[in-house]
């Protein structure tokens, strides 16, 4: 690029964020948070209500100021980018837009702010369904149909990386899959995808990598499959020596809980020794099943007493 | 500029400007009907000269001449239309924080000052826009009414000129004025609101207070008038200077200096400001 603005030093697409910290009156909203999002990769941010999620994602992209450290597209802060819309798209809330406006109208205006074309406005539109509903006033738009009209202004500059907040508030189920394929095909051409989310469930069908936060402050970050490994593992048992069976695992240093009469749910130890301890405990077994962690539980264990109105 | 094209943009693709538009033309049809009346007074001249006299008041007998009668009209509208672009400034930005399309502006231009200039520069040119389209009203009736007292169009004067170019600044500085308050005042409603409160009350309420001033401190006093904005801007038009009160150029440095103030004020908060 020969523009007088910095232009990314590598092309990679990396967000690197680095000792971020929002500091309000009377909360630190973010603190001192450092992680990247690899390109190539649908990133989930993962954090309770209030954790920070969105001060963080605003700060990525100077719309809030951060009271310390920073945050870099390529080695290049927000404001800095030449033209950022052709480097970094971003869905940030649903409603951003004039009611009165269509919705044609709202891309075109982004097309004559960066100097896009403004056939570019329609092919977005196309790209995410949205053609027939492009002279529509946005007042007139479901929720649905909001969303996708976001991405579609994220994509106009048809951007390296992309940032989404909570992109599936209010998506029907079908809107839900859409988004999901949509994002993980952006991926899969190299693109880097930063997702913000509390749904748990859909980040585990999406995510390759996760970054939890709590409380502003990060938690964990790394592959979910990775992270999902770093549970706890659970094992039920059903048998109707359960009492026996009970005393030889609790004498095994493991830990046994038992919600029902003839239900076992066992951590500390794993199925085959618990197989092993049955038949020495002469016990007989009508279920041995290691529950497979999923984000939900690694998320609520990793985040707990951690959440909740700060 | 392509942000000023991107503002004008914004503007044209909702329905906000031909709202105001449409309220503009009946408050200056109601403006036209009083400057009618008042011509009507001024071309008397036995009138005038009777109420002159028993007064003392040079001031109307300067008001009389046909420049200044022919100004009057040449320049009518001023009163509401300067407020409707006021109006207008106010909503170029807050309308930003109301629909919250100013995440959007951000996003696709975070160098805010460039941002805030465009705004201004928008509603700028919008400002000289409704300027042009009172004046060729004007135009279009004050000929007529002229012609109709047998008095000729008064062109090929100068100061009709001064007026009506001075008239054209005055819009484009409240609406520069209008988007300094919206910055300040966030709130669509309460911007709007304040704006027209502090127009019409300042108009009113600090017209009578400097009067009352004067009658107890002196005539000197009178000279601070030009300080209230809509006060300032009608010296702009009078045509030719009046005696008793300051020059017209005063009005234009009243206005001009207010319009930075707010302007350059706004877009320093604008700059600090988290978008959350």
């Amino acid at each position: 690029m020969t523009h007088g603005q910095q232009s990314p030093s590598d092309s990679t697409g990396r967000i690197v964020v680095s000792g971020l910290t929002k500091q309000y009156k009377q909360l630190r909203a973010v603190d001192n948070l450092s992680f990247t999002v690899q390109p190539g990769r649908v990133t989930g941010f993962l954090g309770p209500n209030g954790s920070g999620k969105t001060t963080t994602l605003r700060m990525l992209l100077n719309l809030v100021t951060p009271t310390t450290g920073s945050a870099t597209f390529n080695g290049v802060r927000y404001a800095d980018l030449h033209d950022p819309v052709r480097h970094v798209g971003a869905v940030l809330e649903a409603s951003s837009a004039h009611k009165g406006r269509t919705g044609l109208n709202h891309l075109r205006m982004i097309c004559v702010a960066t100097g896009l074309p403004r056939s570019r406005a329609d092919e977005v539109l196309a790209m995410v369904g949205l053609t027939p509903a492009a002279d529509r006033k946005f007042k007139g738009y479901s929720l649905g149909m909001k969303q996708r009209l976001g991405i579609a202004a994220a994509m106009l500059g048809d951007p390296q990386v992309l940032i989404l907040d909570e992109p599936a508030n209010g998506l029907d189920p079908e809107g839900i899959r859409w988004m999901r394929d949509f994002l993980k095909s952006l991926a899969a051409e190299g693109r880097t995808v930063l997702v913000s989310s509390h749904l748990l469930s859909e980040m585990q069908l999406l995510a390759d990598d996760v970054v939890i936060i709590a409380a502003g402050k990060l938690i964990q970050q790394g592959p979910v499959g990775e992270v999902l490994h770093s549970a706890t593992a659970r094992v039920r048992v059903r048998t109707p020596q359960a009492d026996a069976l009970a005393k030889a695992l609790t004498e095994a240093q493991a830990t046994v809980e038992r919600p029902e009469p003839d239900l076992l749910v066992v951590t500390g130890a794993d199925a085959p020794a618990i197989g092993r301890a049955a038949l020495a405990a002469q016990a007989e077994l009508h279920e041995l099943v290691t529950d497979k962690p999923d984000l939900e539980r690694v998320f609520l264990e990793l985040t707990a007493g951690k959440a909740g109105i700060r | 500029m392509k942000l000023v094209r991107a503002e004008l943009f914004k503007i044209r693709t909702t329905s906000t400007w031909w709202i105001l538009a449409l309220v503009t033309v009946p408050l200056w049809a109601l403006t036209l009907f009083f400057n009618w009346l008042q011509t009507e007074t001024l071309l008397d001249a036995e009138l005038v000269g009777e109420l002159s006299a028993m007064e003392g008041n040079e001031a109307l007998a300067v008001a009389a001449q046909l420049e200044n009668v022919a100004a009057n009209l040449y320049t009518n509208g001023q009163f509401f239309g300067l407020l409707m672009v006021m109006v207008l400034g106010i909503l170029v930005i807050t309308s930003e924080f109301f629909h919250q399309t100013v995440t959007t502006t951000f996003l696709t231009t975070p160098h805010r000052t460039a941002v805030s200039l465009a705004k201004l520069g928008a509603a700028a040119i919008l400002g000289v826009f409704f300027w042009l389209a009172t004046t060729l009203l004007n135009f279009a009736v004050t000929l007529p009414i002229l012609s109709s007292y047998g008095v000729d169009s008064q062109l090929d004067s100068g100061a009709i000129w001064q007026a009506i170019g001075l008239n054209g600044l005055a819009y484009l500085l409240w609406a520069i004025f209008g988007v300094g308050i919206g910055i300040l005042v966030r709130s669509q409603l309460g911007a709007t609101v304040t704006a027209i409160v502090v127009y019409l009350g300042g108009y009113i309420g600090a017209g009578t207070a400097i009067i009352l001033l004067a009658t107890r401190y002196g005539d000197w006093i009178n000279n601070l008038q030009v300080l209230i904005p809509p006060l300032a801007s009608q010296l702009m038009v009078t045509g030719t200077d009046l005696p008793g009160n300051p020059a017209r150029w005063v009005g234009a440095v009243v206005l001009i200096g207010y319009a930075v103030v707010t302007g350059a004020v706004g877009t320093a908060l604008l700059r600090k400001r988290d978008i959350s």
